[in-house]
């Protein structure tokens, strides 16, 4: 049933972008500008979003994750999975070749996940694979995998960051050289300066990409970024500062992009600590926080309240659920019965130098004094932060960045047993478990759906803790730049991009 | 003279090797050490371990040290753990480029400065003179991390006359390539400029009670040929050994320029590999710059006791 | 990188030494003075509180220097901030007198191989170009205030040491020293209650002059994140903070930088007047 949908997809594009690649013609150099220096191209050993950006220009995974943030074939062109959910058996998309002309195979496929699971790389997507029992290729198309346990959501991993399929006699040197099967061919990279890339002739999707060649630009300063945009030095700047967003729009030869992500900031309350441990004591914080004035607040408006990290543009996104607007009446009711009649002091944590997070820290504090609750906002730097306030204080501003699937995203943070669960707020519902171990052994995404919006719903009964906003992926570019849609994951997409 | 270049030279490679051993010690010291960095902040003592083995960061201090110098001796700068290349190719081209700032800097100082000070000397006491004292003033009461702002505020953002970060390679065209010089250049020449103004107007004014300007003037020659001819070669001298001491002034002062002006030289090279804990990055940048500055020194101490023999002498007498 | 010519030592800050020069450093330096001891009190608003209702206000009659991101006061900043880099300056350059003073006393008074020895060891210290010295230093451990300040402190231990031998060997040739040791006064005799009253002038105009450099190495360390940790309201790292903003809001930089400014000419002209009144012999040789 869903391996039969997702051929039809797979065809379905590969009709739309044959089509498209008619009319096109390689068209121009882009310059593009990141915020800092990557450290490896290498992208199982890649961390930061600026080595992404160039990991999804050179690679492809199996699976890419799309910019409706669901999954679709990439070099993969369709997948089946055993009814236990443990076998997985992918069919890889015929005649791709690496960029030094090998055709990509099977055995590619398993040296990279091999090597992703091999300690000495230290990939941070290690613990993603550590469910894969075993894997095989049974011929040079197809490669199976067998699950130590049932995981519906095992083909997602594969639009991980970290898991680009790369050529297994290169290896040693794909952190100055990569080799890939992306739309864009390394050509040099100067450290602390730019990284070159020229247009993959032989790219499998048809006719595409459409520009010639891409310049990687590093420039940490943000102030730079923008003056080299006004300028017409730079064509894009990839996740432009908040900062800098007014000046941006303020010039009409320059445009933006944004689109919600799954990264959050949110508002930590231990479970376990007075007066936290009284759920009305939560829900009553919860209520007396208008997410649209907090989104202004800590974001300049460039992020989109939520309920859970899961962002109002996915699918499973629960549309019946209300933002809370800000209601410190009904709170104050609230702690009146939970035995609070006029409120409490506590003292909350931000980490000194993530701006967004100190800003919503200074947000709750004014917004739950007319509720009653007295904040005060101690800021402490970030590695004292990591060491004695996360998850160990009692009331403090915490963040994560958007992970690859829904469960990655959801499991860890409201399961009784989910790792950051435990490490932040201990909040336990036997329901919630019930919901979230159903939702990975999902057999259709209907099922999923339908978990996840009681995921969601429960999540704001019981507001373990409070998730304002997702924050908005920015990019800045030039009104000569066409085509050109920021991706939920952050990643930059270029194949459809040209420059007049 | 022969015999002092000589001896100052084998005492520098003397210095240089003490500083090597120094440089290695401290940042082996460097708490949180390689292996983690690259395993990550979740990683098991077992991944961090098989990695530290990878890399030879099990075997003895001394061991280590001496491949790195034995490395370097054969000019192997050694590998970045983190970039995962060989250091030397990065390391030359991002010096090449730090030595482009400096050189122009260098350059620009003596010209302008010279040519102030001599303008400051030739009208003391006169307007003119106060107003180079004055302007010069500015540039040694702010530091240069606030001029760069100043800049990229003026010519940057309101002007939008000059880019305000970067580095643009020579192949692209000169005019791209000599813009991204501009801002950073400034910067390095306000932070310097003062003190070859005053060198210059104090050497001038002395040369110029001299009797042999005098004698020169008696003869009637135009002023300005007796400005520029006569006494301005006698004054330059000191100016010369003191430019050779900002080279490395300037050497130390680009990590800071280069941070704000987003330039790919060795300063953010260096701040690069400590954010990283890339420790043979950390060590062979510390260890070439300062050779540079050793050099530089150098240069001026020869220069120096070149044109001043008695200094020579009075320094072997110490 | 011997003790060799007058142009070897560090670039000095020169000021004209007038009469006045003393009298306008302290009219500058006493109010920076006030402020250090005392700017938490008369700052009009605490350093760090934020007020994020009225952030990025333009200098007016509620903030008289404007509020920065978070909506702090960018006056009380400064004006708290003196503490922190005035601190890291003074201290910074006591710290190098404790350790060099000792230390340029043994090279000039005993001499031989422990002298040779200091000598030597400073000639390695002054071969790193001052601000790597600092960062090699402190990139050893997460950074914080005072490992820089101990940064700063050992960057110009060389130019102490020096100093001090210098004026030592030349006090070993007076009369009153030769004195001293025919009537066999201990070496500690004669270093404490004969040289060392001797030496502290020269050593005074030194320091003075010295605290300005540390003052905006500083600055500096501070301003590329080895030095003062937010929320500190130190100058550098202030203007540092400031910079993805100095287009919208340039006045959160330009107040501290006006204020460092202000304090490296008080400074200099403060040193350049000392130097008039304790050191005779060096006013008219610049």
């Amino acid at each position: 049933m869903m391996m039969r949908r997702l051929v039809a997809r797979a065809v379905l594009s590969a009709i739309l972008l044959s089509g498209t690649a008619m009319s096109v013609q390689a068209a121009g150099t882009l310059k593009v500008s990141v915020d800092s220096n990557l450290n490896t191209l290498d992208p199982a050993k890649m961390k930061g979003g600026q080595e992404y950006v160039a990991a999804y220009l050179i690679f492809n995974g199996l699976t890419v994750i799309g910019h409706d943030m669901t999954v679709k074939p990439d070099l993969a062109e369709r997948w089946e999975r055993s009814d236990d959910l443990k076998t997985w058996t992918f069919r890889l998309r015929k005649g791709v070749k690496f960029h030094n002309g090998r055709e990509l195979d099977a055995e590619d496929v398993v040296a990279t996940i091999a090597r992703i699971q091999d300690k000495a790389t230290g990939s941070t997507a290690r613990v993603n694979f550590e469910i894969v029992d075993s894997m095989k290729a049974l011929d040079p198309l197809t490669v199976q995998f067998q699950l130590k346990s049932p995981y519906a959501g095992f083909a997602e991993l594969f639009g991980e960051r970290q898991a680009r399929i790369v050529p297994r006699d290169a290896v040693d040197t794909l952190a100055s050289k990569p080799v890939g099967t992306g739309p864009f061919e390394f050509v040099s990279f100067a450290p602390g300066d730019r990284i070159v890339l020229k247009r993959n002739a032989n790219y499998f999707e048809p006719g595409l990409p459409k520009l010639d060649e891409v310049i990687v630009r590093i420039l940490p300063e943000s102030a730079a970024q923008v003056a080299a945009l006004t300028t017409g030095e730079l064509d894009l700047v990839w996740n432009l500062p908040l900062e800098a967003i007014d000046k941006v729009k303020g010039d009409p030869k320059l445009k933006i992009d944004s689109v919600p992500t799954s990264t959050w900031d949110g508002v930590i309350m231990n479970n376990t600590v007075k007066p936290f441990d009284d759920p009305r004591v939560r829900k009553a914080v919860a209520m007396a926080l208008d997410k649209q004035a907090i989104t202004q607040i800590a974001l300049f408006g460039n992020g989109t309240p939520t309920h859970s990290p899961i962002p109002p543009s996915h699918p499973y996104y629960n549309k019946d659920l209300k933002i809370a607007k800000g209601d410190p009446a009904g709170a104050k009711k609230l702690l009146a019965e939970a035995g609070y009649p006029n409120g409490f002091e506590v003292t909350l944590h931000t980490p000194a130098g993530r701006a967004t997070r100190e800003r919503l820290g200074l947000a709750v504090r004014e917004l739950l004094k007319p509720a009653g609750i007295t904040v005060n906002v101690q800021r402490v730097p970030f590695d004292v932060f990591l060491k004695d306030i996360e998850g160990k204080a009692g009331f403090y501003i915490d963040g994560f960045f958007s992970r690859p699937t829904i469960d990655t995203s959801v499991y860890p943070w409201y399961h009784s047993r989910g790792s950051w669960n435990t490490a932040l707020w201990s909040y336990s519902n036997p329901k919630m478990d019930t919901l979230l171990d159903g939702a990975r052994q999902a057999k259709s995404e209907d099922e999923a759906k339908a978990l996840y919006t009681q995921v969601q719903a429960l999540a704001v009964e019981d507001s373990p803790g409070v998730i304002p906003y997702v924050i908005n992926h920015i990019n800045g570019l030039s009104a000569k730049v066409h085509g050109f849609h920021s991706h939920p994951m952050m990643f930059l997409d270029l194949r459809d991009v040209s420059v007049d | 003279m022969f015999a002092y270049t000589l001896t100052r030279l084998v005492y520098l490679a003397l210095v240089l090797a003490v500083m090597s051993v120094l440089i290695f010690l401290v940042t082996q010291a460097m708490p949180g050490d390689v292996a983690s960095m690259i395993a990550g902040q979740f990683a098991s003592k077992e991944v961090v371990d098989a990695i530290a083995v990878k890399l030879g960061l099990d075997q003895p201090l001394i061991v280590q040290y001496g491949h790195w110098a034995a490395g370097i001796l054969r000019g192997d700068l050694g590998r970045s753990l983190v970039l995962e290349q060989p250091i030397g190719p990065i390391l030359m081209e991002a010096l090449a480029r730090s030595l482009v700032l400096a050189v122009v800097a260098l350059f620009v100082v003596a010209v302008v400065g010279i040519g102030l000070g001599v303008l400051a000397a030739v009208r003391r006491g006169k307007l003119t003179d106060q107003l180079v004292s004055g302007v010069s003033y500015l540039g040694i009461a702010v530091p240069d991390f606030f001029w760069a702002i100043v800049l990229v505020l003026v010519f940057g953002s309101y002007m939008k006359l000059l880019p305000t970060g970067g580095y643009a390679p020579i192949a692209d065209g000169f005019l791209p390539w000599a813009s991204h010089l501009v801002l950073p250049v400034v910067t390095l020449v306000l932070m310097l400029l003062a003190r070859i103004a005053r060198l210059t107007r104090s050497s001038m004014i002395d040369v110029l009670q001299t009797n042999y300007v005098k004698f020169a003037r008696a003869k009637g020659m135009p002023e300005s040929v007796v400005i520029l001819r006569h006494a301005l070669k006698n004054a330059l001298l000191p100016t010369i050994t003191v430019l050779a001491i900002d080279f490395g002034l300037i050497l130390g002062g680009v990590v800071v320029i280069e941070t704000i002006f987003s330039y790919p030289g060795m300063g953010r090279l260096l701040l690069f590999a400590i954010q990283r804990h890339d420790l043979p990055l950390i060590q062979a940048t510390i260890l070439i710059v300062s050779a540079a500055y050793c050099l530089a020194n150098l240069t001026a101490d020869l220069l120096y006791a070149f044109v001043n023999p008695k200094i020579r002498h009075g320094m072997r007498a110490s | 990188m011997t003790d060799v010519t007058p142009v070897q030592s560090v670039p000095r800050r020169h000021l004209p030494s007038l009469p006045v020069s003393l009298l306008v450093g302290i009219v500058l330096l006493a109010p920076l003075v006030v402020a250090a001891v005392a700017g938490s009190w008369i700052a009009p608003y605490p350093y760090d509180e934020m007020n994020i209702m009225s952030r990025l206000q333009p200098p007016g009659a509620e903030f008289w220097f404007g509020t920065d991101e978070f909506g702090r006061d960018v006056f009380s900043r400064t004006l708290v901030g003196t503490g922190s880099s005035l601190v890291m300056g003074v201290a910074a350059t006591a710290l190098s007198l404790l350790a060099g003073v000792p230390l340029g006393l043994i090279a000039g008074y005993k001499g031989g191989r422990a002298g040779e020895a200091i000598m030597r060891a400073m000639d390695v210290l002054m071969s790193f170009p001052p601000i790597l010295l600092g960062i090699l230093v402190l990139a050893v451990t997460p950074p914080a205030q005072w490992k820089a300040i101990v940064a700063i402190g050992i960057v110009y231990v060389p130019q102490v040491v020096r100093l001090t031998r210098a004026i030592t060997l030349e006090l070993m040739q007076e009369e009153f020293i030769t004195a001293a040791r025919l009537r066999g006064e201990s070496a500690a005799y004669i270093l404490f209650h004969e040289i060392l009253p001797n030496i502290w002038p020269p050593l005074v105009v030194e320091a003075s002059l010295r605290v300005v450099f540390a003052i905006l190495l500083g600055a500096s360390l501070s301003f590329i994140g080895m030095g003062a940790q937010p929320p500190s309201s130190d100058w550098g790292l202030m203007i540092s903070e400031a910079r993805p903003f100095v287009e919208q809001a340039p006045w959160i930089a330009l107040c501290p930088g006006f204020a460092l400014a202000t304090a490296v000419i008080g400074i200099n002209l403060l040193g350049d007047g000392l130097r008039a009144l304790l050191d005779p012999r060096n006013t008219g040789a610049h």
